[in-house]
Parts: structure tokens; C-alpha cells; sequence
């Protein structure tokens, strides 16, 4: 093990909706500048599971450790947990009364208090790394999908989290507009972002990832460097898996 | 069957008695429509609040307000607001208004709070948020915007139930037609004559909730 520091522990984890046991006793863990990429068929816990680590849903088992943290839902401040754990959705979710801007210094200036003015430098500081200065003024309504998604990277970026989770950020996008994001996300992961990406982008994950896992019907079934999951997976699952993804 | 060129006689003939009755009734819709509002959105946020019975106190409110005639509400309300808090007569008479129609906005309102996409709580929320910080800057802006139109059709259904205050000795339109028509025993041309102040009253207000409602329509796009 290196020494680097442990970002996210999950211990043990389990969520259930109704009957139906969605999360299975998942254990992992994710250090500092990591980026793991979720990967399996829709209904296997991969989104939930990230929505469980910033308290989206809230876990019926287990342990979730924040920065060494362990967090209870019911003591934690939960807005000073998220603020250190930004969240990107398949929807983007951006406020539509509001501009690209406004969205952008949101939180901000409500959550940090910061003042508007030191607020728009910063945000327009990040609208010019995600390639968007130029639309600080418009509504969202007006920006196609990759924009919007780009938009939504830099808004939860202002809050200047430690890690990031992406939930399928490029699956509700025209193919066109997957690789904008994408090259969003790379350019963070090369700046050291720990983050945790739920996608369906093979290539990426193959490029992006420090380690890869495989879910399947609630649980972790393989875990490992990208090269390792793609190339020579061990469970039969994830070969049948990545055969029907990959074809 | 009084005659048409007889209902028009008498409507320019009592004209000027009927504009104090009509002032009245705009009184009367306004205070209440504004009281009524502040009620609904209270409720409203109550009912959709994890605040330990919030949400019971917001149903028993609504159901007792919609489980009863607006005549019965009107005089327990005004006799409770006149004679036992003695608020005077205009604002007993408008807060009995306004009691009722705050169960109908609150509806409204909680209609258009869940109509917000769930996304939207969850993007504030993730960005640090409180609850109360995301409902109050990103949730309730789009939900109030979208009720406008629904509120316009309650203000126009509270400026024709104001015709009840009538009967709590409120000298507003309805009242001024029975005070006519009691004293002419002409009760059929008056009764006429109020009613086509209302539905002018009414057309106009329709107007201007369309016209509302386009130029929110043209903000979305």
C-alpha cells in the first residue's frame, strides 16, 4: 500500500429499495488523485452506489468513511460532506432560471458566502477551462447537451470539492457531444481529481482509469487496473459483459 | 321578463350607485387574494416539510376547508374574526376569504413544488446546499413561476365567491344588486345587471391571465 491518503472508504455497504437489495455488502476504496471507473449492466448498483457515497440515498448497512471521516447520516453535517464531494449527473440538473454564470457562483455565494464579485472571477476561471467563457450570460436552455454537461462540471467545481462523482455524464448526450465531456474529465483526472465514474465509455475507462470495477446484481465482482479487467478479466461475468459492451 | 331596452335603462341609471359596491369587491378580492396566497405558500411548505406534523396540520387544514360549504366558512369566520378577535368588518370578511382560498392555493402551490424535477434538489444538495437554502433559491422561483396561471384562475373563482360577503353585511356588488332589488321589487333586472358586472370583470381578468401566461411562456423557450 503507498502512502497516500485514503479519500473515500466504503465498508461493508448495503441498500436496499423495498424488497429489492440493490447494494450487497460493497467494500473499496479509493486514495487521493485515483480515478476508478464503475462499469456493468444498468440495474447492478453502480449509481446507487455513488449516490450512497455523497448521501443522495442514504445506506441501510455499512460504513462510509469521507477523508478518514466515517459519516452518519443522522450526526454529519451532510452539506459540509458534500461540499468536499462534487457530483456530476446523466442530467446535468442545471438550474434553468438562472445563466451559466449564475449557476456557476450558486453555491458559492450561499453556501460560502462569497462575495458575487470574487465569485464570477472564479467561476469565469473555470468557464474558460471547460471551454465556455464565452456563454457566461446565456440560460441554459439555449447551450447543446455537452455544453450544458460542461456547464455542471465547472459549477461543481467552484465549490473546489476533493473528489468527484460522475453518474454517467455522457449517456443522455448525442454521440457527437460525448467526446467534449470526455476531454473535460480527462484534463481533470490529469490534474490529480479523485474521482469515481459511472460510464458506459469502454475507451475512456481503459484510458482514464487507475483501477476498474466490475459490478454485477449489487456486488463488486472484479476489481482492477484497466489493462488487468479488459484485457484478461478472471470472472466469467465481466467477460460476458464486456463482450456484449465492446462488440 | 323584464324588457332588454329596461335592463339597460336601469343599469346607466344606477350606475353611480353601483361603483362604491364594485370598489368594495376589488377590496374585498385583493386582501384576500394576497392574505390568501402568504396562507397557501405556508401550507404549501408545510405539506411538503419533514417538520413533525407539518404535513398532517397542512391536511386537516385542506380537508376541513374543502370538506365544507364557502357559506358555512364565510359566516363562522367572519362571526370568529368579527366578534371574538374583532378585526372590524372588511378584514373579518376577507380573512374568511382568504382562510378558504389558502386551502385551494396551497394545493397550487404543492402541485407546482412537485412538479420540479427531483434533479433539481439533488443538484443543490450536491453542491452543498441545505434543503431549506435549495427550496428557497432553486426550487420555489420555477414553482411559483408556474403557478401564476393557476393562481390567476383562483383569483377570478375568489372575486365571484367575494358575491358571499352579501350576506355578512358587506356593501359590495351582489349586495347593492339585493339592496335594489328589494326596493323596486324589480328583482330579475338587477339580478341581471350584477351578473354582467361580474362577467366583465371576469373577461377582463381572463385576459390578462393569457397574456400572463403567454410572456411566461415565451421566457421558456
Amino acid at each position: 500500500m503507498s502512502e497516500k491518503q485514503v479519500m473515500i472508504r466504503v465498508q461493508n455497504l448495503k441498500k436496499r429499495f423495498g424488497n429489492l437489495e440493490v447494494l450487497k455488502d460493497i467494500s473499496l476504496e479509493v486514495k487521493k488523485g485515483e480515478v476508478v471507473v464503475l462499469i456493468g449492466a444498468s440495474g447492478s448498483g453502480k449509481s446507487t452506489l455513488i449516490r450512497c457515497i455523497n448521501f443522495l440515498e442514504m445506506k441501510d448497512g455499512g460504513e462510509i468513511f469521507i477523508e478518514g471521516e466515517r459519516i452518519d447520516p443522522k450526526k454529519a453535517n451532510l452539506c459540509k460532506v458534500r461540499q468536499k464531494v462534487g457530483m456530476v449527473f446523466q442530467h446535468f440538473n442545471l438550474f434553468p432560471h438562472k445563466t451559466v454564470l449564475e449557476n456557476v457562483i450558486e453555491a458559492p455565494v450561499i453556501v460560502r458566502k462569497m462575495s458575487k464579485q470574487e465569485a464570477s472571477r472564479e467561476a469565469l476561471e473555470l468557464l474558460r477551462k471547460v471551454g465556455l467563457e464565452e456563454k457566461a450570460n446565456v440560460y441554459p436552455s439555449s447551450l447543446s447537451g455537452g455544453q450544458k454537461q460542461r456547464v455542471a462540471i465547472a459549477r461543481s467545481l467552484a465549490m473546489k470539492p476533493d473528489i468527484m462523482l460522475f453518474d454517467e455524464p455522457t449517456s443522455a448526450l448525442d454521440p457527437e457531444l460525448v467526446g467534449e465531456v470526455l476531454e473535460t474529465m480527462k484534463q481533470l483526472a490529469r490534474e490529480g481529481m479523485t474521482m469515481i465514474i459511472v460510464t458506459h465509455e469502454m475507451g475512456f475507462a481503459r484510458e482514464v482509469a487507475d483501477w476498474v470495477a466490475f459490478m454485477d446484481q449489487g456486488r463488486i465482482l472484479e476489481w482492477g487496473p484497466p489493462q488487468e479487467i479488459f484485457n484478461n478479466p478472471r470472472e466469467e461475468r465481466t467477460r460476458e459483459f464486456l463482450n456484449r459492451v465492446l462488440k | 321578463m323584464p324588457s332588454f331596452s329596461h335592463v339597460v335603462e336601469e343599469f346607466i341609471r344606477t350606475f353611480p350607485l353601483f361603483m362604491k359596491p364594485l370598489l368594495l369587491t376589488f377590496e374585498l378580492t385583493f386582501a384576500s387574494g394576497v392574505v390568501g396566497t402568504v396562507i397557501g405558500l405556508l401550507f404549501a411548505l408545510l405539506k411538503v416539510s419533514r417538520i413533525p406534523l407539518g404535513p398532517m396540520l397542512a391536511d386537516l387544514y385542506i380537508t376541513l376547508i374543502r370538506g365544507t360549504p364557502l357559506i358555512v366558512q364565510i359566516f363562522v369566520l367572519y362571526f370568529g374574526f368579527y366578534k371574538v378577535v374583532d378585526l372590524g368588518q372588511f378584514w373579518s370578511a376577507s380573512l374568511a376569504l382568504a382562510v378558504h382560498s389558502g386551502a385551494y392555493i396551497a394545493e397550487i402551490f404543492r402541485g407546482a413544488i412537485q412538479s420540479i424535477d427531483k434533479g433539481q434538489m439533488e443538484a443543490g444538495l450536491s453542491l452543498g446546499m441545505s434543503p431549506a437554502q435549495t427550496m428557497r433559491r432553486i426550487i420555489l422561483p420555477q414553482a411559483l413561476k408556474r403557478s401564476i396561471p393557476p393562481l390567476g384562475n383562483q383569483f377570478i373563482l375568489l372575486l365571484k365567491e367575494s358575491s358571499l360577503a352579501a350576506f355578512i353585511a358587506m356593501e359590495e356588488l351582489f349586495s347593492m344588486a339585493r339592496r335594489l332589488s328589494a326596493e323596486t321589487f324589480d328583482e330579475m333586472t338587477f339580478f341581471l345587471i350584477v351578473a354582467v358586472y361580474y362577467l366583465v370583470i371576469v373577461l377582463f381578468f381572463t385576459y390578462l391571465v393569457k397574456r400572463l401566461e403567454q410572456r411566461l411562456a415565451k421566457g421558456d423557450s
